[in-house]
């Protein structure tokens, strides 16, 4: 997924500088490439089609055109497909979130999309009954997500302004969990935290498989997986863009928000 | 990788399983329901409550691979 930050931004919001290394980054490229090697990596980046799109969407919301753009981790261009009011497109591999500030003209934007907390959580949930039950602990298996607070943080931190974030539901239904994580692991997103545990014993897949059923599955029989996608948006400070009034500074009360619709100066409403 | 070894295999095995998973539709409600029960109910969730349930999933399994032995062999 485009612009998704692996390891250069820390988790708990602390400065970027000391990013903690929560993910093994060789793992990492070793999973992608295992996909891209795949029979028929097209198979498999529905939702990076799908993200690109949303993301490429709004591109098309800011009302500019911009001479020059930069995709980072893009993956298959999957942007780059819906793009046309960019004059130059350059395609890159995942680097540092500070690098993206540093790298942007004054007034330039930068769009992003992340995985966000609520993501497979159907199957976080399944394998946690399942190892509680099958061996009484567990562990995670699916990699910490960025908290939509944290992201505000984060951006504002290095010096974005004007953020926007905005949270997209993916809801994908697979014929059951076996699926789900195989397309996962062929998408080359399987898990590469340190914290990983090495081993995901068979009983426990086939526990989960049963609760997963159990718990979401649909009258087809199929069973679903969300993907929470935050989407965010800042810019480069700049003095043409407004900043936040002056305390004391305001001449209209919330309270007169009620009086809204009886202002003399609006036309009639139109017969619908 | 290259060539046969444990990863092929298993990998070999856990492609079979969503289809092994769907001739044990009951076995597996049945433990499914068992371990969602523990979510509405103050009983807690620890290991092996559910085991005579999943013990009965996976004889179900096995003799579905049994069963799909038999039949290649008889192809």
């Amino acid at each position: 997924m485009s612009a998704m930050v692996y390891g250069g931004v820390s988790q708990t919001g602390s400065p970027i500088g000391g990013a903690m290394n929560v993910f093994d980054r060789n793992m990492k490229r070793k999973q992608k490439q295992w996909a891209a090697s795949l029979e028929d990596p097209d198979k498999y980046e529905y939702l990076k089609n799908e993200v690109g799109s949303r993301v490429a969407d709004r591109v098309y919301d800011i009302a500019r055109t911009f001479p020059l753009a930069l995709d980072v981790g893009c993956g298959r261009s999957h942007i780059a497909e819906h793009l046309s009011k960019v004059g130059l497109l350059f395609l890159t591999d995942v680097s540092e979130s500070t690098l993206i500030f540093h790298v942007l003209k004054p007034d330039g934007v930068f769009i992003g999309a992340m995985v966000g907390g609520e993501t497979l959580y159907e199957l976080r949930c399944s394998l946690q009954l399942a190892e509680i039950e099958r061996e009484g602990g567990f562990s995670p298996h699916v990699s910490p997500y960025t908290a939509v607070t944290d992201l505000g943080n984060i951006l504002g931190q290095v010096g974005f302004n004007m953020l926007t974030v905005d949270i997209d539901d993916i809801h994908i239904h697979y014929p059951g969990v076996f699926e789900v994580m195989s397309d996962l692991q062929a998408m080359g997103e399987s898990n590469c935290a340190w914290n990983r545990k090495s081993m995901l014993h068979r009983d426990t897949i086939l526990a989960t498989a049963a609760i997963y059923k159990e718990m979401y599955g649909c009258d087809d029989g199929s069973v679903p997986a969300t993907f929470e996608i935050l989407f965010m948006i800042g810019w480069k400070p700049h003095e043409s863009q407004a900043k936040p009034a002056r305390r004391g500074s305001a001449n209209i009360s919330f309270g007169d928000l009620g009086k809204i619709n009886q202002s003399p100066s609006m036309d009639k409403p139109k017969e619908r | 990788m290259s060539g046969a070894n444990v990863w092929t295999r298993s990998r070999e095995r856990m492609k079979r399983l969503p289809e092994l998973f769907a001739q044990c539709g009951p076995e597996a409600t049945a433990y499914g329901k068992c371990v969602t029960a523990t979510t509405s109910s103050k009983e807690e969730l620890r290991k092996d409550l559910c085991i005579r349930e999943f013990e009965a999933l996976k004889t179900c399994i096995l003799s579905a691979i049994k069963r799909n032995l038999k039949k290649k062999k008889t192809q």
